[in-house]
């Protein structure tokens, strides 16, 4: 294993793959720091282009978007108080405190070292488990593989923002959506209204290009651009580049342990399906704010609320592809188009993907790891770059978008019909998120939907309808007892506090 | 007194008819566990069903609620009703673009698409037409010329271009 992974490293020395690996990361830097925009985005864009790449030069670029994307989200967050991606709402906290208090240059320069700090460790944590998590995950019977992509179907519904219902009725969308075409065990068409074109089924790429980028570019042109583009350029000051080194004092406030334990905390959340960057940095920073020493300092700008914010998040990156690659299942939207690259090349994420495929997948592990690096090395070249990313005219923006998506469509497919169902998934897309329906949940439909399917029958057909047959294999009830806690845990339970809350505020 | 129909309800009396379309395509597969087996229709009924439940619980959750606010335009924007105008226009935009592409080929389809995207994105940040025609047709050159350079030359994928 450690001779293909020197490889993956080597792989990097190649030219061609490095300067996708470079391309990847600018790319992940701009989408992530635009509001709006998002590393999810930049993946989807990518995606029809990865037809035409090496199997390596696609998962690297991904790679290099993948770790910017999350860490860009703190750089609008902290100068702009507005942040350019979800996993930056925590550090915006911190992050546009120190800005009001004139250490906006120091405060992007903490972000960006912990971000490498948690990025590097989340990398070493997805290299050393990967392989045994795999071992672990072949022994996996079928009803075990249902109740998996259930919990990861049920984790992510749950952990939406909003109501509840939303997330469910957008979950069964996408699993609707996923039906559409040749039924995965029977030869015969469902859902297709005699059109050959529907009896192929809805192509992954036009619904992560509908769902993603042709929803994003109607919902910006219903929003004002001086509501995005709040604050004028001229407010933004012209640091120089030695001023985002992090001092002394600072590295001593943050203290090594509050990185290395909120890295840890991001990459077991990062491997929990429905995890993701948000809920890495909030409950890494909730957890260094119950530990500090300081704590009045939460929320008028802690240097170290923002390490441990930003630690989470980008460790959360390596934490996430574990469950992708080891167990085929995808924990949030990043890594769902992941599955997609993968399965363009023709690599099916699973148990036995390392086993025969390691040497084609390790220079996505370097990727991840080099990326870590250049996280912190970026702000040193382009700090100064950074604090005038959100101003980029919104024109040339979406114009680009609206290009590069619908044309990507067509190249990966040739076809004419795939344009028109990559808009009519946009448009519904749109409708969804205008109504408070989330969007995430019905691309995890979109992908897991067959698998949920193909595991369900399979268990069905073998127990001839009983459905105890998943409550008779340890692994099966160990996932579903899981699912029931996530249920009660991050549903349920603080659905109940609140309501005691309010209850007794109302009596008091 | 009657309650105004909101947005929210519109769309999920959509979903509600969707969700018949869908239904009324399961009705046309064998009963699950007819055969013994539960078959194509099992999953899909289970779905229908999950949408029902989830849109009318939706829908009750709705006209209980108390009436929402009636939205205040934004003074924000050169374009009136940029809220309903702008997703309008984005939505008919691509659905051109679409029809140009396939009968007039790349050129056309993507000058015209990126030159009436971006004026429509610089006109409602300024609100003057002269600056955003000129930066609208900067950028539809600009882009088209680079997509032509990415997808056929970089990446070597065919693009309709009727021999221009």
């Amino acid at each position: 294993m450690f001779g293909q992974l020197a490889d993956g490293f080597l792989a990097l020395t190649d030219p061609v793959t490095f300067l996708y690996l470079v391309g990847g990361f600018l790319l992940g830097i701009v989408f992530g720091a635009i509001p709006g925009l998002t590393a999810t985005l930049a993946i989807a864009l990518l995606l029809p282009f990865t037809f035409g790449m090496k199997v390596a030069d696609a998962l690297v670029m991904v790679a290099g978007i993948y770790m910017a994307g999350i860490y860009a989200g703190s750089i609008t967050g902290i100068t702009l108080n507005i942040p350019g991606a979800p996993s930056g709402a925590i550090t915006t906290i911190e992050g546009n405190a120190l800005m009001k208090r004139g250490e906006g240059v120091q405060a992007l320069g903490v972000s960006a070292l912990s971000s490498a700090i948690g990025g590097l460790i989340g990398t070493v944590v997805l290299i050393s488990l990967a392989q045994p998590v795999s071992s672990l995950a072949l022994l996996f019977q079928t009803p075990d593989k249902f109740s998996l992509v259930l919990l990861a179907i049920v984790t992510v519904t749950i952990v939406s923002q909003g109501s509840l219902l939303k997330a469910a009725v957008a979950m069964a969308i996408g699993l609707m959506i996923s039906t559409v075409g040749m039924d995965p065990m029977a030869p015969v068409g469902r859902f297709d209204f005699d059109s050959y074109h529907l009896i192929e089924g809805v192509g992954l790429l036009p619904a992560v290009i509908g769902l993603f980028a042709i929803c994003e570019m109607i919902a910006q042109s219903g929003i004002p651009a001086k509501l995005v583009q709040g604050v004028a350029a001229g407010q933004v000051a012209r640091p120089r580049r030695r001023d985002f080194i992090p001092r002394r004092e600072q590295l001593r406030q943050i203290g090594i342990w509050n990185s290395v334990k909120s890295s840890v905390i991001g990459v077991v959340i990062g491997m929990l399906p429905g995890g993701g960057a948000s809920m890495a940095s909030f409950i890494a920073y909730a957890d260094a704010k119950r530990g500090s020493k300081h704590p009045e300092q939460y929320g008028k700008g802690s240097y170290e609320g923002l390490a441990a914010s930003e630690s989470a998040n980008n460790a959360m990156c390596g934490g996430a592809v574990i469950p992708l690659l080891t167990m085929g299942i995808p924990g949030d939207a990043v890594t769902a188009i992941i599955f997609g690259v993968l399965l363009i090349h023709g690599l099916v994420p699973g148990p036995a993907l390392l086993g025969a495929n390691f040497p084609l997948i390790a220079p996505m592990f370097a990727a991840l790891f080099v990326a870590s690096i250049f996280v912190f090395l970026s702000v040193l070249a382009f700090g100064p770059v950074y604090l005038r990313l959100s101003q980029i005219n919104r024109g040339f923006l979406y114009a680009f978008i609206g290009l590069i998506s619908m044309v990507g469509v067509y190249a990966s497919s040739f076809s004419i019909f795939q344009m028109w169902m990559a808009l009519a998934i946009g448009v519904l897309a749109y409708f969804l998120r205008r109504f408070g329906y989330p969007v995430v949940p019905a691309l995890m439909g979109v992908i897991l939907g067959p698998y949920f399917e193909e595991f369900l029958r399979r268990s069905l057909i073998v127990s001839e309808g009983d459905p105890t047959i998943f409550l008779r294999s340890p692994a099966s009830v160990v996932l579903l007892v899981m699912t029931a806690a996530f249920v009660w845990f991050l549903r349920i339970r603080p659905a109940r506090l609140a309501a005691a809350a309010a209850k007794k505020g109302e009596g008091a | 007194m009657t309650r105004r129909v909101t947005g929210q309800v519109l769309f999920a009396f959509v979903l509600l008819g969707l969700n018949t379309v869908y239904a009324s395509q399961v009705l046309e597969m064998p009963f699950p566990f007819a055969t013994g087996e539960p078959g194509p229709a099992f999953m899909p009924m289970l779905l229908c069903g999950l949408v029902y439940l989830g849109v009318l619980k939706i829908l009750i959750n709705e006209f209980r609620s108390p009436e929402p606010a009636p939205e205040v335009e934004s003074a924000l924007s050169a374009i009136p009703r940029l809220g309903i105008v702008g997703p309008l226009a984005a939505i008919a935009l691509i659905g051109l673009f679409v029809i140009v592409f396939f009968y007039a080929g790349y050129i056309v389809a993507a000058a015209f698409y990126t030159f009436a995207i971006s004026l429509f994105f610089n006109y409602e940040q300024s609100g003057s037409w002269g600056r955003s025609v000129i930066f609208a047709v900067l950028t539809s050159a600009a882009i088209t010329v680079f997509g032509w350079l990415f997808f056929v030359k970089l990446f070597g994928l065919y693009l309709p271009m009727w021999e221009l």
